[in-house]
């Protein structure tokens, strides 16, 4: 049985979609087979061969006090968190270093990209367009003050936002998460999906006819809390989330495996991590999405997993009222399978005619798919499945008993053992080494990387493939190949499962994403490309690194600001201390172009004239000391501990949870600040980040502050956001390893010893008032 | 518009929507499988460039015509003269 202090427990809900503004109307519409499908109204639908989509009508979105400039997908979120947190009985975490907020998003604000387009490129579009506002909103909302990021592997984001929550509450980071996901409906992805052929003409029919998805839009949350935390304060508990699974496809950008094979990994994965048998699942939301390709892949899994276990098992997919809500669904999904289990009745599959019932019979075997109408049925144990583009499967189980959820016996400790980088200063390990003992500063307000045939070459990727990716995808594909080649690490079939990759950006493909709203403009939406519509999403440059690099394991990318490429670090060592992975692929990418450099001229960067932007992709190999020991290889470093914390889900006044990302990165690491001796920092030009760092600097350091020697990369290498923070972490590993040299230079003091260096303190922020710190040892 | 004119345009049509380097692209390639390696994402961007370009609708047209480079020129011909 887990013991109580590994109990995650759910204690409120919240979700607006088409069928309702609140989980008591879209439950009793999902119960009664009411549809949210209707003629889109919120995207032009000239042309089409699909008009289609589940919006939703609710006209109190727009009464969200302050919400007014904030995208639509954002307005959905503290609508469905707002309800979450009374539900829970919660008001505001009073900027509680223990309240996270972990929100999954697909498409996030993009049309705001649209409307910035339409406008003639109006300023105060711009910094909506990408995901990490959202979960900032929240931050500022409710006054969280732990870790807040996003989660944006697309359709699965929801799932893993659930995931996440869990493994921050057990490894002790956080008491209180609000986990869930959000999406709005937009011209991008209703286009995208429609180029692709994958939108049904008519409503949606998953498991049925098989047409195609109809979009749909809303946010789901859920406030997951440890189980003590929830029994002092005495709070409803609706059930406790289990163990959950997540794994990559290494198979193709947008259509799953027909084997199954990734899918099935991360069911059996949720059922293990949970303590229980397969057979114990009375009832699973499938991602159920209605196309062909899904639905057989689907069909394959669960057949090869729950039929002769001697389980009584139903299914149904709510999309077909709801329709996909892309980064909500998993959340949406989520709460629909909690209601299920503690009302104790299954919301239906609706769309089959009769003449549909023999073949349903033939396809479903054993297992009731509940077609049209809900069922009874007491439940004890329930499971919610989402597959998203980029070959990401995310299951997560929710049960009335406490499974039996059992923690890594001891903590792993967690060696960095490669390295592999692409920046404006060239690329490869070799290349950074020498231009950065160089210390010559980048010349230009912007530049790029760039990444060429004799990268692909030197990595083993084919034109085959390298054709298919943007610059995004491109810039990781090379970093991410070249890090696991330092390392020496062969994904074979063996220990494929036991890798994990985590993504961390802060723009995603933006240019790509931008390129595709404006091509529309000039098309129409019946016109996207199929070609570089994949390319929209986040999880993409996640997705190919699994297909190029056979990467089976846990696959994930978050998104908040410039410190995601350090959150990337805190969130891998999660997963690797959880038991979930051998070694991760921790990266920082973002892109640079003229479209990016465009919105961040909109955004004022470039008013301070030694703010440069860049952009990259970093990717270090974190290894658990056994895996390491096992195949004999050297660390640069070792990640001793890891702390996040936000203030405000703004820059402004954020200076003090600065200060406590580092106060809990050394309890973590078991260290106290006298034992810092350096630091790798974000000041990157700009006035106001400057300021926040060398005020941190003067506060936890005091009289050492003079003394302790401070690093910094970004005048050499640009303002490259993620991509420079994971930089920054590989740089202290380097000096930490002694490849830069027995002198290192420092910003404050000159050139340091190397040698006198045992722990070096990397830190990174987000525009959302959101920092993380990660301390490394030699 | 001539046979080969029309040649040129699909190779275009090729390299610039889907990244296909014109190194490798003759005539004979084979587009899909061995050759070229395309997949079905691209045979959907084959569909709307050639529509597109020519305004010739090969939307549940068999796989031979998308074979290569001349058999897609020799549809695209066909279609139009059929026109004429």
């Amino acid at each position: 049985m887990t013991t109580n202090k590994n109990r995650c427990v759910v204690t409120g809900l919240g979700m607006i979609s088409a069928i309702g503004s609140n989980v008591s109307e879209c439950w009793q519409n999902a119960v009664n087979g009411v549809s949210g499908i209707k003629t889109a109204e919120a995207v032009d639908t000239t042309d089409c061969y699909a008009n289609l989509a589940a919006e939703v009508h609710d006209n109190t979105l727009d009464d969200i006090c302050g919400t007014e400039s904030i995208n639509r997908v954002s307005r959905l979120c503290i609508k469905a968190s707002g309800e979450a947190m009374r539900d829970a009985g919660l008001t505001d975490f009073a900027d509680s270093p223990k309240a996270a907020v972990i929100m999954g998003s697909c498409v996030g604000g993009v049309s705001n990209a649209e409307r910035y387009y339409k406008s003639g490129k109006s300023a105060e579009y711009v910094s909506e367009i990408p995901i990490s506002p959202i979960a900032n909103h929240i931050a500022e909302v409710f006054h969280a003050g732990g870790v807040v990021t996003n989660i944006a592997n697309a359709c699965a984001a929801g799932t893993i936002s659930v995931a996440y929550a869990c493994d921050l509450i057990r490894s002790g980071k956080a008491d209180i998460v609000i986990a869930g996901g959000a999406d709005a409906f937009a011209a991008v992805p209703f286009a995208g999906f429609l180029s692709l052929r994958a939108l049904d003409a008519k409503p949606c029919s998953p498991f049925n006819r098989c047409g195609g998805i109809t979009l749909g839009e809303g946010a789901g949350a859920l406030i997951i809390e440890s189980y003590e935390h929830a029994s002092k304060r005495n709070a409803h508990i609706y059930c406790d989330v289990l163990g959950a699974g997540v794994s990559g496809d290494a198979h193709h950008i947008t259509a799953p495996r027909p084997d199954g094979k990734g899918q099935i990994f991360a069911i059996r994965r949720a059922a293990q991590n949970s303590g229980i048998d397969p057979s114990e699942i009375g009832y699973i939301n499938a991602h159920g999405t209605g196309t062909a390709k899904n639905d057989e892949a689907e069909f394959l899994s669960l057949h090869t997993i729950f039929d002769g276990v001697g389980s009584d098992l139903s299914v149904s997919s709510t999309k077909a009222m709801v329709g996909h809500c892309l980064g909500a669904a998993g959340a949406i999904e989520a709460v629909f399978a909690i209601k299920a289990l503690t009302e104790g009745v299954i919301p239906p599959t609706i769309g089959y005619a009769d003449e549909d019932m023999p073949r349903l019979a033939e396809r479903a075997g054993k297992i009731d798919f509940c077609p049209n109408t809900a069922r009874e049925k007491q439940l004890s144990t329930v499971m919610s499945n989402s597959f998203a583009f980029g070959g990401n499967n995310a299951s997560v189980v929710f049960s009335k008993n406490t499974g039996n959820i059992v923690p890594p016996a001891k903590r792993e400790r967690v060696f960095i053992t490669g390295i592999g980088t692409v920046s404006p200063i060239g690329n490869g390990l070799d290349n950074y080494i020498e231009k950065i003992k160089e210390r010559k500063p980048l010349d230009n307000s912007s530049a790029e990387s760039s990444v060429e045939r004799s990268d692909y070459d030197a990595c083993g990727l084919t034109n085959a493939f390298c054709r298919k990716l943007d610059k995004f995808s491109r810039l990781q594909a090379v970093s991410g190949m070249n890090a696991l080649a330092d390392a020496g690490l062969s994904v074979m079939e063996d220990n494929t499962e036991k890798i994990g990759i985590v993504v961390g950006t802060s723009d995603g493909p933006l240019s790509t994403i931008c390129d595709y709203q404006q091509d529309l403009l000039k098309k129409g939406n019946s016109s996207g490309s199929a070609f570089k519509f994949p390319n929209t999403v986040y999880n993409a440059a996640g997705g190919y690194l699994s297909i190029c690099s056979g990467i089976r394991g846990y696959n994930v990318t978050l998104t908040n600001g410039i410190q995601s490429g350090l959150a990337s670090i805190t969130y891998a060592v999660n997963i690797i201390e959880s038991g979930n992975a051998n070694a991760v692929l921790a990266t920082g990418t973002d892109e640079n172009s003229e479209i990016v450099t465009e919105l961040y001229d909109k955004m004022g960067y470039f008013a301070d004239s030694e703010f440069k932007l860049s952009d990259g992709s970093t990717t270090l190999v974190l290894e658990s000391l056994s895996g390491m020991d096992e195949r004999g290889a050297k660390p640069y470093a070792e990640v001793l501990g890891c702390g996040t914390a936000c203030k405000s889900g703004a820059l402004k006044d954020s200076e003090s949870a600065l200060e406590r990302a580092i106060s809990f990165a050394l309890d973590d690491a078991g260290i106290t600040v006298d034992d810092v001796d350096g630091i790798v920092g974000f000041a990157n030009g700009l006035n106001e980040v400057e300021q926040i760092e060398n005020e941190m600097i003067n506060n936890i350091f005091a009289e050492r502050a003079g003394m302790v020697p401070v690093f910094n990369i970004h005048s050499v290498t640009g303002e490259g956001r993620a991509a420079t923070a994971a930089l920054s972490a590989a740089h202290a590993a380097l000096i930490l390893a002694g490849k830069l040299g027995n002198t290192v230079e420092s910003e404050n003091l000159g050139g340091i010893e190397a040698s006198s260096l045992k722990n070096l303190l990397v830190v990174s922020y987000g525009s959302g008032g959101v920092y993380t710190a990660v301390i490394m040892t030699r | 518009m001539n046979e080969q004119e029309i040649k040129v345009k699909i190779k275009d049509l090729l390299c610039d929507r889907l990244g296909v380097d014109p190194n490798e692209l003759t005539d004979e390639i084979p587009l899909f499988d061995d050759g070229i390696e395309l997949d079905s994402i691209d045979s959907l961007e084959i569909i709307a460039g050639i529509d597109e370009e020519f305004g010739v609708d090969m939307t549940g047209v068999g796989k031979e015509p998308f074979y290569n480079v001349n058999s897609l020129t020799a549809y695209v011909v066909k279609e139009l003269a059929s026109r004429e």
